[in-house]
């Protein structure tokens, strides 16, 4: 198996890729296709493979200044011959190539990607892009040609990535190509209420039974593809540890606070993070725990998709505004998570016996943790991830 | 009753008024054709600002004209654009000064993409109708213009990029106006960039015909280009 170095991918497909396959980023129309294949090659080519990179859309300086931005060194890769480009570009633009491969005429196509293709055993081969391609050779040749480049990589067990946005073409023949990859992926937008995202789902894997879990995602610079979570709310009592959870769990946090009276700083309105975790990327919203400030839990748990409820082990007095907080921000809908706080106090509660007073279903996982310590912190994540994303 | 934004040209809107108030339908898309030189551009500078004295933000795909020509070719004409940029109501994506090796770092009013990756053209479009759309419900996109899109890609390719434009736009509630330059591309693909789209606009350097328009029937007349832009009619 082989890893496409796409968070959560590898999960959708029983683990990763098998040598010498292909695969398909389908792309509706405006989603960012490009980075998968290119953030595929410089995992592999960083792990020791070798790649080539065919494009009939940018020249190859336009692609290593889009590396760049994504933070990865493709200029490297090829100064040490790890790395090839197959310019199918610069002719068409009368423009100067120094690339490995160039093609003066797509009747060389062919056979040029054939022979790319034997150069990189257990390599990777990106083929940006598929549709331009179907558009020059027209749509019979084009098939024919998918598939003697897919067998020759199966012979040389070098991976080939294919990109391809599906334009409005006959329904036929993308079924066709289809059924050519040994893995689709598809890509596309999703627009609900006022989120707009972007989304991947694994249609088809030839060596398994894929998750059929849609991800999804943005394309950051630097950074590439990113797994996201929009939002997830903390919220929990008084005094339970919502703000330094909030800080616990994210990469920067702000929090407006105030210190009541000297002793204890308290929330008034809000924590604001950002998760950065296992590809994961999620912005967490705190809510305060004192109910003079309930008028703001509607706003704050508005298109949230996941909640961590806060609770003081130690204080099972607290446990009905807990319960009563969930209902507030609607939370009873959503995947989430009960993390019992504070359990290095002496009289702190264990978790089934919070399970039994709170009266909770089996379902709902509660974490043990000490925020102050960091402990549980990354089980607490965990658990939520796994609600939301299945295993 | 047809709702119409108005052009912003001279006389277009008198000409194309019909039952009540003339301009061009909202939420359409108009294909503005005709030979070279003879004003495509200039149709989609007025309509553009326009919409931008009015509080509508626009979304421009520019591919013959990089950043610099393009501002220069507007305040030509006295409209400066400098501040539609600053208070993000105006957002270019620039097709084609890659294309001459200028890199210049995109911001959220500024996108890059290259006249030959029509994938990149659409996810930077996608990118923008996301921001302008957010800025106002009602907003106007140009696409000037296609001809430069056919001569570095198939035609083909080039009509299904505009089919997934007018969609992108439509859902979104914005009017646009594409332009392409007569006998540019193959007859076939010509009457396929006529019907994909809800109006016709010809210009032929001397007349204007509205050859198609939803609730309008055909209409013809004069014009003239001046420093001050397009004036139809006498």
């Amino acid at each position: 198996m082989k890893k496409t170095y796409i968070p959560k991918l590898d999960d959708l497909l029983g683990g990763g890729i098998l040598e010498g396959v292909s695969i398909m980023f389908c792309a509706y129309p405006g989603v960012d296709c490009e980075a998968f294949g290119y953030q595929m090659l410089n995992g592999r080519v960083e792990d020791g493979d070798r790649g080539f990179i065919f494009t009939n859309v940018a020249e190859p300086e336009t692609i290593q200044y889009e590396f760049n931005s994504y933070g990865w060194n493709l200029e490297s890769f090829i100064d040490s011959e790890k790395v090839f480009f197959v310019d199918g570009s610069s002719s068409f633009l009368g423009a100067p190539s120094e690339s490995k491969y160039t093609i003066q005429d797509y009747a060389e196509v062919e056979d040029v990607i054939l022979d790319a293709i034997n150069d990189i055993p257990k390599g990777i081969g990106i083929i940006n892009n598929l549709s331009v391609l179907i558009d020059y050779m027209g749509n019979g040749d084009t098939i024919d040609i998918i598939k003697n480049w897919n067998q020759k990589a199966k012979e040389n067990e070098t991976t080939l990535v294919y990109i391809f946005t599906e334009w409005d073409y006959d329904t036929g023949l993308i079924q066709k190509i289809k059924e050519s990859m040994d893995c689709v992926v598809d890509l596309t937008t999703i627009e609900e209420r006022v989120i707009i995202g972007q989304g991947f789902m694994v249609a088809r894997a030839s060596w398994t039974e894929p998750v059929e879990t849609m991800v999804l995602f943005f394309v950051v610079q630097p950074g590439g593809v990113k797994v996201y979570v929009p939002k997830i709310l903390v919220t929990g009592p008084y005094n339970s540890g919502k703000s330094s959870f909030v800080k616990a769990i994210t990469t920067e946090s702000v929090s407006v606070d105030r210190k009541a009276l000297g002793a204890f700083p308290t929330t008034i309105a809000m924590d604001i993070g950002h998760v950065d975790y296992k590809g994961f990327l999620a912005d967490v919203f705190g809510t305060p725990g004192q109910e003079r400030f309930d008028l703001i839990l509607n706003v704050l748990s508005k298109e949230a998709v996941g909640a961590f409820i806060m609770v003081d082990s130690t204080a099972p007095k607290t446990f009905a505004r807990a319960k009563e907080m969930i209902r507030k921000t609607r939370a009873e809908a959503i995947p989430k998570i009960i993390v019992a706080n504070k359990q290095d106090l002496p009289d702190a509660l264990s978790p089934e016996e919070i399970r039994e007073k709170m009266k909770l279903k089996k379902d709902i996982p509660i974490i043990p943790a000490v925020v102050t310590e960091k402990k549980g912190i990354e089980e607490s994540l965990d658990a939520l991830l796994k609600l939301l994303y299945g295993d | 009753m047809i709702l119409r934004i108005p052009s912003g040209i001279p006389g277009f809107d008198v000409l194309t008024s019909g039952d009540g108030v003339g301009g061009i339908p909202e939420n359409t898309v108009t294909l503005v054709y005709g030979p070279p030189k003879v004003g495509k551009s200039i149709f989609c500078y007025h309509f553009m600002y326009n919409g931008l004295l009015q509080g509508e933000p626009c979304l421009y795909i520019t591919s013959d004209y990089g950043l610099k020509q393009f501002q220069q070719n507007t305040r030509d004409f006295g409209w400066e654009l400098d501040n539609y940029f600053q208070d993000e109501t105006l957002c270019l994506i620039d097709a084609i000064s890659s294309v001459s090796g200028s890199k210049i770092v995109d911001t959220p009013t500024y996108l890059s993409s290259s006249v030959h990756n029509p994938t990149d053209i659409m996810v930077k479009l996608g990118v923008g109708t996301r921001f302008i759309s957010q800025k106002s419900a009602r907003f106007r996109s140009v696409l000037d213009s296609l001809t430069t899109l056919m001569a570095f890609n198939q035609e083909m390719l080039i009509v299904r990029v505009l089919t997934a434009y007018i969609m992108r736009i439509k859902e979104d509630g914005g009017t646009a106006v594409v332009t392409y330059t007569e006998g540019s591309a193959d007859s076939k693909v010509e009457t396929m960039l006529k019907a994909v789209v809800d109006n016709v606009i010809h210009l032929d350097g001397n007349e204007i015909t509205i050859e198609a328009m939803v609730g309008t029937g055909k209409k013809k007349s004069s014009y003239e280009i001046t420093d001050s832009g397009i004036t139809v009619g006498e």
